[in-house]
């Protein structure tokens, strides 16, 4: 009788965890929030990715020149929202663990397995996310950027079919008056199916909480029936206050969040931005960092007197000196600098256009450029920029910051700097500049 | 395929209340009349939606083989039921006896002041959630200092009094208004 006892005690536990924001309707509006915000992070997230890997026919826009830094934005800051809403989510369906029989059919276990597929790979991608943004990665033993669009792609799948499964209670629910229909209806069908099961089948009957002949003698003695009878003693909360509240409650909870952390990626949010894990103005030449000097073994060879950049197309081939950069016609641009890890911030560069350095050796129009860094053991040291880029008059080799010199975590003697591209992109600590037809 | 009625309809109905029959604890009648049967536009959608689902999946699935590595899947695997016991066996359950006492308390206490006080007790700890891993590695170290260099404790314990003050606030705004009827 192992079985219908194990049943009794789910059955209680998922009636003691009944509360009035654990309906139906919540777990649909709350849903559709998550979807939301799931789906921003996945279109986000992808679009950073293709930026990084592109696809040999993909082409990126420009402008709007805060493009990515948008994007990283609301990646970020959809991520971080995910926390509340997640939280909410399973906090309206945790009832469901405890249903009963756990496994009724294997299209059931398949449902049941991949719903926990889904919600640990949920909870493990904002986790990782979150630590992402400072850099914690020994706290998990796997590579972060690839597990982080792995996952992304088991979510966005599971969630399709999470969608799949529940579109009929979705469809119910969707509506606030449809759903309070419903509610009353399923509320009325649970009553009269207690009422009708004269237990012709005790093994699935038993749990019936009343107007079952079956009587609760496995836990009604217990430890557990005494703490049951305890719970059912407690006074019910009264459901319309106790559901605004839960629902007022995660709306400030996502509020707090987003406002104490999204000005690491919006200007106008830095005032209150108290949480982030970067701030406007914070590091060299006003401006943050990501990989120093010193990480990326450049901290010689990038003040060496014999610097160069060589730029190369073909045969023909210039040696330009730090000094010779400089004396060629000098552009201001105003251009986001925004991180794959989701902080941005907007600065003023200074420096020598792209454009200008591919035409003196004679490069075509549509021509690509591989830039190459001093830097040491680095998947960017090399980077690869596509003909939108090159030709773009915003898009600098770069030799002040923000009025001053590039200070050498910035990637003195000289840097790119392009519009709508990830920070990563944005070579620091340059030596070359190979034209690709 | 689960049905609306799999669900607990507690929506109406009292938590926790005398087991009246009004929640179902066990097999819900999945095959109820009530029960949403899907229509044929309907089951189309979800026979999309499934298809998209499992191409994702195998997507995903493609990228941990080619791009993760399957030496890398023990400690995925370990990270997954993590956050499953963290969450199912120990979050839920602290938040589920901790509401369990304020509704005890709400024999004495107005429910209004006592959802206020329980609304604050989670912003507070969502908020703790996200800023204390940053504190954390923080101390630690970060990789250079422009990464985490807020001063995150004492923004912390000022968050956390502006989100007492304006609870008690609340509450005290909330008592008036009530005594006032």
């Amino acid at each position: 009788m192992a079985e219908p006892r194990l049943q009794h005690l789910l059955g209680h536990m998922r009636r003691s965890l009944a509360a009035p924001s654990r309906t139906p309707r919540t777990a649909v509006v709350l849903g559709r929030l998550l979807a939301i915000a799931f789906l921003l992070c996945f279109g986000t997230g992808i679009y950073s990715h293709f930026l990084q890997n592109p696809l040999p026919w993909m082409h990126f826009p420009t402008r709007p020149v805060f493009l990515y830094q948008l994007n990283q934005g609301i990646h970020i800051t959809a991520g971080i929202l995910c926390f509340p809403l997640i939280f909410g989510k399973l906090y309206a369906v945790f009832p469901e663990l405890f249903q009963t029989p756990p496994v009724r059919s294997f299209p059931h276990f398949l449902e049941r397995a991949s719903i926990t597929v889904f919600v640990a790979s949920s909870l493990v991608q904002i986790v990782i996310g979150m630590l992402n943004t400072f850099q914690w990665y020994a706290l998990f033993p796997f590579p972060f950027r690839q597990t982080h669009y792995a996952l992304s792609y088991v979510i966005i799948g599971s969630l399709a079919i999470h969608i799949a499964i529940k579109l009929p209670v979705i469809a119910r629910y969707w509506r606030k008056g449809d759903a309070e229909r419903a509610a009353i209806d399923d509320a009325n069908a649970v009553r009269d199916a207690s009422a009708g099961a004269s237990t012709p089948n005790p093994s699935t009957d038993s749990t019936a909480p009343a107007g079952t002949a079956t009587p609760e003698p496995a836990t009604a003695g217990g430890i557990t029936g005494k703490v049951f009878a305890w719970i059912d003693n407690t006074p019910p909360a009264e459901p319309r206050a106790s559901r605004r509240a839960f629902f007022t409650t995660l709306g400030i909870a996502s509020a707090v969040l987003a406002v104490t952390t999204a000005g690491q990626s919006f200007k106008f949010l830095d005032v209150t931005n108290i949480f982030g894990p970067r701030k406007a103005g914070i590091g060299p030449n006003d401006l943050p960092i990501n990989r120093t000097a010193k990480a990326a073994k450049v901290l010689e060879s990038a003040v060496d007197p014999s610097w160069t950049l060589t730029v190369n197309y073909g045969d023909t081939t210039r040696v330009y000196s730090r000094s010779a950069l400089a004396a060629l016609t000098q552009h201001e641009v105003v251009l986001p600098i925004a991180c794959v890890e989701g902080w941005s911030q907007t600065a003023t560069w200074r420096g020598v256009r792209l454009a200008d350095l591919v035409d003196s050796v004679g490069a075509p129009a549509g021509a690509s450029i591989r830039a190459r860094s001093l830097e040491q053991n680095s998947s960017y040291a090399v980077m690869d920029m596509g003909p939108e880029y090159v030709r773009d008059d915003l898009t600098l080799v770069a030799l002040e910051l923000n009025g001053d010199t590039l200070d050498i975590d910035h990637g003195f003697p000289a840097r790119m700097i392009a519009p709508g591209r990830p920070g990563v992109l944005q070579t620091k600590w340059l030596s070359t500049v190979e034209v690709i037809a | 395929m689960t049905s609306s009625s799999d669900f607990v309809p507690s929506g109406n109905v009292p938590a926790g209340g005398a087991p009246s029959g009004n929640v179902p604890a066990g097999g819900a009648p999945s095959g109820s009349a009530h029960s949403a049967v899907a229509s044929p536009a309907m089951r189309r959608w979800q026979t999309g939606l499934v298809a998209v689902g499992l191409l994702l999946l195998a997507l995903g699935g493609l990228v941990l083989v080619l791009d993760v590595g399957p030496s890398e899947f023990v400690g995925i695997a370990i990270w997954f039921a993590g956050a499953i016991i963290l969450h199912d066996g120990i979050l839920a359950p602290v938040v589920f006896v901790v509401s369990l006492m304020l509704r005890r308390a709400g024999k004495r206490i107005p429910l209004g002041a006592l959802l206020i006080v329980q609304g604050a007790v989670v912003v507070g700890a969502m908020t703790a959630l996200l800023v204390v891993p940053e504190q954390l590695k923080q101390a630690i170290g970060t990789a250079n200092p422009t990464i985490l260099p807020l001063n995150y404790g004492v923004n912390l314990v000022v968050f956390g009094a502006v989100l007492i003050a304006v609870t008690v606030l609340a509450v005290v705004v909330y008592l008036r208004r009530v005594r006032a009827r």
